[in-house]
Order: structure tokens, then sequence, then C-alpha cells
């Protein structure tokens, strides 16, 4: 029940939206499909779909091309969510169900319980549109998992919900990957991606900067993060960057994550931070935040992309 | 196949389950018969209305009784014996509608009649003293030279126009305007048919790319399902409206039958009190005009063809744009050809051979409206039918072809509005 992208490539007039991407999503796993806007993810995630067709490559769901069969076994979650305003929710979940090959009256049975579980019970004759944007989102999720796909593609699945849902749905992806589903979770959010992945696969301009599993990722970029807590003026640390042995990652008045430029020695900085603040509370050399990684190789290619690009002007 | 019943279904029910559909099914008819009654009900008010009395000062002596020795409906003449001024301070205080003058030397042809009135007459009470005068006076005049009175009895002869279509089959009875009106009715309910359900058509795939439902519904079905079962829904539910209204139309037809042979006597008409509907009606001299069964079957053809041609089109204008207001520039050459089949229909009726009408009605874009059109009013030639519709099939064919390529593409897009060029490279898309 493998998905396997390989050498997938498509484009739209001049304009290559994905070139060679290879990748692969195991069952029982969660791939976190990662990139900035623009990156060529939904052109993916649609070929994977069977919505668009690449013109090169091909993508193989449980050892067959995908098309119309697979597509019987996929839920998909785009991150555009829309339903049909004026059907009532049971209306719009059974009709969505129905398409998927299940009959109405399994397709009833799994709506009860759905809704039950998402506390939308109460709102199953009312017309879609009455609903809130959050419930909306619920409903849509359960639009997705409700035929049970083997594959689940959920795009931005968590946006719009609150702490209280967004943990639910948590929890409910977490059983999903344990029956040995095939996840593919494209998003932004990066601690969520942490939070959840097991895979990550970083597109950026069509192509693929880094994939693997997650503690390899973070592993292979080494532990050149120091997190700071401390107490007193913190000027030392822009003295530091200034210097240009440090980037500041996330920092606030006590606190600041600090990323270690060409080698840069640990002490050294708790040297400086010894010497400049009231207190230090904490220091703590770690594995990158998958955020940095992520903005350090995507502006690193767009940074080489910018300066082929000046040299080509130069000329 | 399944999935196209799948979403056929759906389309279909939810609409026709709405409110809005079962009003506009059962109050429409009742809505156009209202208006039907109000148009005639002032129409008969105006009628009786114009009735005028008009005082006639007859100065030559000889025309009043002429005048007044004919059917005088539905206006009034008086002889006025009273001086001009009497008879004009009566026409002031509302006595009389107006007075004639005939002046003396009207009867030697040079003098002239005047009609005086407060208000105008109009048109039809000025043609009608006209008619009048002239043939009081074109009488007495032939009766001067001593005419022989046979050669009057000639002129008086007045023409009624009977009207009976000829079929190769024979003579069918009944007025020829009866098959005119019904040719108009069946070309506006295929005009209604290609351009009403057709926009509906347009502003369901309007709906779904706006909300962004497309995507996840693709993502189960292919777009030509989705397309051909939104299409067929939703021309499923015109067939629900269509048949409604046939019924109740065709209801009404059958009791004005029966309505019209409760005011009519048998025996004032010779039959046995027993007599049948039929029989009263045939005796009466009233004919309900039939209707053959090919030409209904015909329409019924081509009211489908029609239908799933332009719906195919309308779809694939939805699908090039992202809101309803979007559509009017690229909406307009879709509904142009049926726009024109409408605007033809009258030079269609007049002369259902002429070569007009025949390339109006083997174009496929143009063709269901002026063909219904021509199979009403006249006898049209097996082969040029069969024509008209195998190219029809041809159109529609194409149509979707075109449609689904413009559609599978164009439910995707947004952000820009797609132009010809764009058109062009979305059908060589895989």
């Amino acid at each position: 029940m493998a998905l396997s992208v390989d050498h997938v490539t498509k484009r739209y007039g001049d304009f290559v939206a994905v070139n060679q991407v290879t990748f692969e999503a195991q069952p029982g796993r969660i791939l976190g499909l990662l990139g900035p806007n623009g990156a060529g993810k939904t052109s993916t995630i649609r070929m994977i779909a069977f919505i668009t067709v690449p013109d090169e490559g091909e993508i193989r769901f449980n050892g067959r091309s995908v098309g119309p069969e697979s597509q019987q076994q996929m839920g998909y979650l785009p991150e555009e969510r829309g339903l049909y305003k004026k059907l009532k929710v049971e209306e719009q979940l059974r009709y969505l169900a129905e398409l998927k090959g299940l009959n109405r009256a399994e397709a009833s049975r799994r709506i009860r319980y759905w809704l039950e579980r998402f506390d939308l019970l109460a709102w199953a004759g009312k017309k879609t549109q009455e609903l809130s944007k959050g419930m909306q989102q619920k409903i849509q999720f359960i639009a997705t998992i409700l035929p049970e796909p083997r594959l689940i593609i959920l795009d931005e699945p968590f946006s719009g919900l609150d702490p209280i849902n967004a943990e639910l749905l948590r929890e409910i992806i977490q059983d999903l990957k344990e029956e040995g589903r095939t996840i593919l979770f494209a998003s932004h959010r990066m601690e969520q991606v942490e939070q959840l992945c097991d895979d990550i696969c970083l597109i950026s301009r069509g192509e693929i900067l880094v994939k693997g599993p997650l503690r390899d990722v973070k592993r292979s970029f080494g532990r050149d993060t120091i997190i700071l807590e401390f107490d007193g003026n913190d000027a030392f640390l822009d003295e530091l960057q200034a210097q240009g042995l440090v980037r500041i990652g996330n920092r606030s008045h006590h606190r600041a994550e600090l990323h270690l430029l060409d080698g840069t020695p640990a002490r050294r900085i708790l040297e400086a931070a010894l010497h400049h603040a009231d207190d230090v509370y904490r220091f703590q050399l770690v594995e990158p935040p998958l955020s940095e990684i992520f903005i350090n190789v995507v502006t690193e290619q767009q940074g080489g992309l910018v300066a082929t690009r000046a040299q080509h002007l130069l000329r | 196949m399944g999935k196209i019943w799948i979403i056929l279904k759906s389309e279909f029910w939810r609409r026709v389950a709405s409110r809005g559909f079962i009003l506009t099914t059962v109050l429409g008819p009742l809505a156009m018969i209202a208006f039907f009654v109000v148009i005639g009900f002032i129409a008969a008010q105006t009628l009786t209305s114009d009735a005028r009395t008009v005082a006639v000062i007859d100065e030559t002596g000889v025309l009043l009784p002429r005048l007044l020795a004919e059917e005088t409906n539905p206006h009034h003449l008086v002889a006025a014996e009273a001086p001009v001024d009497s008879v004009r301070t009566a026409v002031l205080e509302g006595a009389y509608d107006g007075y004639l003058v005939l002046p003396n030397d009207l009867l030697s042809g040079q003098g002239r009649a005047t009609y005086y009135a407060v208000e105008g007459g109009g048109f039809s009470l000025e043609n009608w003293l006209e008619d009048r005068i002239e043939r009081a006076l074109e009488e007495h005049r032939l009766r001067e030279k001593n005419v022989d009175p046979e050669v009057l009895e000639i002129l008086k002869t007045r023409v009624s126009l009977n009207n009976v279509k000829l079929t190769e089959t024979g003579e069918e009875a009944g007025d020829s305007r009866f098959y005119s009106t019904l040719g108009v009715i069946m070309g506006m309910l295929i005009y209604i048919a290609m351009l009403i359900y057709g926009t509906v058509v347009m502003y369901g795939v309007i709906e779904e790319k706006a909300t962004r439902v497309v995507e996840v519904i693709i993502s189960s079905v292919r777009p030509f399902d989705l397309l051909m079962g939104k299409v067929l829904g939703i021309g499923a539910m015109g067939l629900v409206q269509m048949t409604v209204w046939a019924v109740l139309i065709l209801g009404g037809v059958t009791f004005a039958g029966t309505i019209v042979a409760l005011f009519l006597d048998p025996a004032a008409l010779n039959l046995p009190e027993a007599a049948s509907q039929q029989e009263i009606l045939a005796a009466a001299d009233i004919t309900l005009p039939s209707l053959s069964v090919d030409v209904f079957v015909w329409f019924v053809l081509f009211f489908l063809l029609g239908y799933l041609l332009y719906a195919g089109l309308f779809a694939a204008v939805g699908a090039m744009v992202e809101q309803q207001q979007d559509t009017q520039g690229l909406v307009l050459p879709v509904m142009m050809p049926i726009i024109l089949s409408i605007v033809f229909i009258q030079p269609v009726l007049e002369s259902p051979h002429s070569p007009l009408a025949v390339i109006l009605s083997l174009i496929p874009l143009t063709a269901p409206v002026p063909m219904v059109v021509r199979l009403a009013v006249t006898e049209v030639p097996l082969w040029e039918v069969l024509l008209s519709f195998a190219l029809l099939v041809i159109g529609f064919i194409g149509a979707i072809w075109v449609s689904s390529r413009i559609y599978r593409v164009g439910i995707l897009m947004y952000g820009k509005k797609a132009r010809l060029k764009d058109l062009v490279r979305w059908m060589r898309y895989a």
C-alpha cells in the first residue's frame, strides 16, 4: 500500500511546476510534504490524486499506476476547502461518500459515527452554509476519511481549527496511521510537521531539496543550535550576530535560538553569555528545529539562483 | 456510468426538491394564465368602451338612410335634425361622442365629410366611418346611374378568409394560425430549454468552482463524468418541469373544449340532447386542431439534443470564469445563435421553405428552433429533418468533446480570465 512518485515532471506551458520529483510514502507512516508557497506541492498532490497527469515519470499506488481505481482508495482534503453550500450536512457527506463507491446504508452508519465523534450530530439536517467555518472544516475532514481510504492526503488540515479540535484531529490522524494507512501531510506549520511526521520531503521550485525520515534529516544538519535562556541585557546577542558568529532564530526577551555559523564553537557563545548576561538559566546544544532547516535550505537554493541571475546580468 | 448516475441523481434531486423549483413549476403556468386573463380583460374593457355614438348631420338627405340600413356595430350612428350649434353643444355636454357632417356636395364627389369630436376617435373609428361613408356614397351614385341591381349585388360581395393547411396526405382542417402559434410555442420551449437550462448548468459549474468543491469531486470521478452527470441531471429536471407544464396545458386545452361544449345547447344545433362533445363542437363548426405524432416526436428529439448541445457549451463557459459576473462577455457568443434562431422565427413562419429557413434549420447551433417551427407549419422533406438531426448529433458530440476539454482544465484554473489563446492551449493539454 505504498505510494511511489517516480521522476515526475509537470509543465504548464514553459513553466516547470514539478521537476523530476521522486519520493515514497509508506503505510503506517506520515509523510510531511513541505515547501514554500508555489513550490509545486499542490501540483504534486493533484497528480497523486489523479486530477492531473504528469508529463514525465510515473506515480504508483500499491504497485499500480494511479487512476480511477486508486482514486477510490484515496481521500483528499485540499487546502482550499469547499462544500456544496445548500446541501444538508448529511446529504453532503453521503453524496461525497457515494462518489467514492460507498453504498448508502453503510455511508449513513459511518456518518452518524463521525458526526458524533466531532460533536456535530445536531447539525446533520442543517444546510452546510449555516455552519461556522470551523464546523465546515470538520465536515470536510469527515468527508475525506469516511470512505476509509488507504491513502490519505491532507493539505493544511489544521488551519482554522481551535486548539481543542486540532487536538482531536491530531488524535484521529495518529489512529489512522496506526491502522496502517499511508498519510501525506502538506503544511507550512513546521511545529505541526515535527509533531506528526515520520518522514519529510521538502520541495522548492518544483525540486526536492531534502527528504528522508525526520530524525535522519535533523541529525544530518548536526547539533548546531543553541537554546539560551537568561536574564539581563541582550545586546551581546546582536554583537555576536554582527561578528558573523551566529544567526538568531526565534528570539524573545529572555530566550533566544542561536544558530552557529561556520563552525563557531559553542563555548564561545557560552562565554559571551556568562560575560554579558546577569544570569543564565539554560544553555543547550540541540538539533535545529525543522523551521530552521526549511529556511536554510530554501534560502540557500534561492540565493544560489539569485547569484546566478546576478552573474548573468553582469555579463 | 455508475458515477454519472450518482451525480445525475444528486444534481436532479437537490434542484427538484427545492422550493424555488416547485413554485416555478406549479405557479408558472398559473401566473401565465393569470397574465393572459388580465390582458384579455383589459382588451375586452377597451373594446366595449370604444363603442362610440356619433350624431350625423346629413345635408344630402340620402346618405343617412343607407348608413343606418347597414349593421352599425360596434359604433352607433344617430340622425341629428337639430341645427349644427345645438348638436355641437350636445357633443360638448357629452350626449354624443362626436358628430359627423355630410355636406351636400359630397354627392358630386367634391365635398368632404367632417367628423367633430372632443377627443379623437383613433384610427379604427376613422377607418370605420370612412368605410361606411364610402360604401353608402358608392351605392347611391351607382343607383343614380341606373346600374343593374344584379351588378350592385355583385359589388356588395364581402369576402371572409378561410385558412386550411395543405399536406401531402390531404387537407388538415383548422386554422393555419393555430399551427403558427403552435410552432412558435414549441420554438420558445426549445429556446427556454437551451437558454434557461443551459444557464442553470453554467451556474452549477461556477458554483462548484467558486466554492472549490470541484477539486474534491474530481479526486473521486473523472471531469467528463461530472460534466455529463451535471448536464443530464439538470436536463432531467428540465424535462420534469416541461412535462408538468405540458400536462397542465393539455389538461387546460381538453378542459377548454368541455367548457365550450357546456355553453352550447345541443337543441339549438339540431342535435339530440345526448350528443357527444365532439358532435356538438363539430356541429358548431368549432375544430380543435390536432397535432400529428411525428411532429411531437421530432419536437422532443430536437428539444433534447438542443439542450445537450448548449448545456455542454454553457458548462465550458462556466469553467472559464470564477464568478457569475465574469460570464457576460463569454456567454454572448454562445447565446448569439440561440437569439438569432428566435429573431428569425417570423421569416421562417412566413416562408418555411425559403433558403434562410432551410439553412438555419441545418446549422446545428441554430437548427432546433427553426426546425420545429417549420415542422409545425408545413411539411418538411424527411431528408431535411434527418440531415438536420444528424448534423445536430454531430454538433453535440463535437461540442461536448471541446467543452469537456475546456472544462477539465478550466475548473482548476483560478486567478485569471481565460482568453481564446488559453482555450486552444487547454484543449491541447493531455
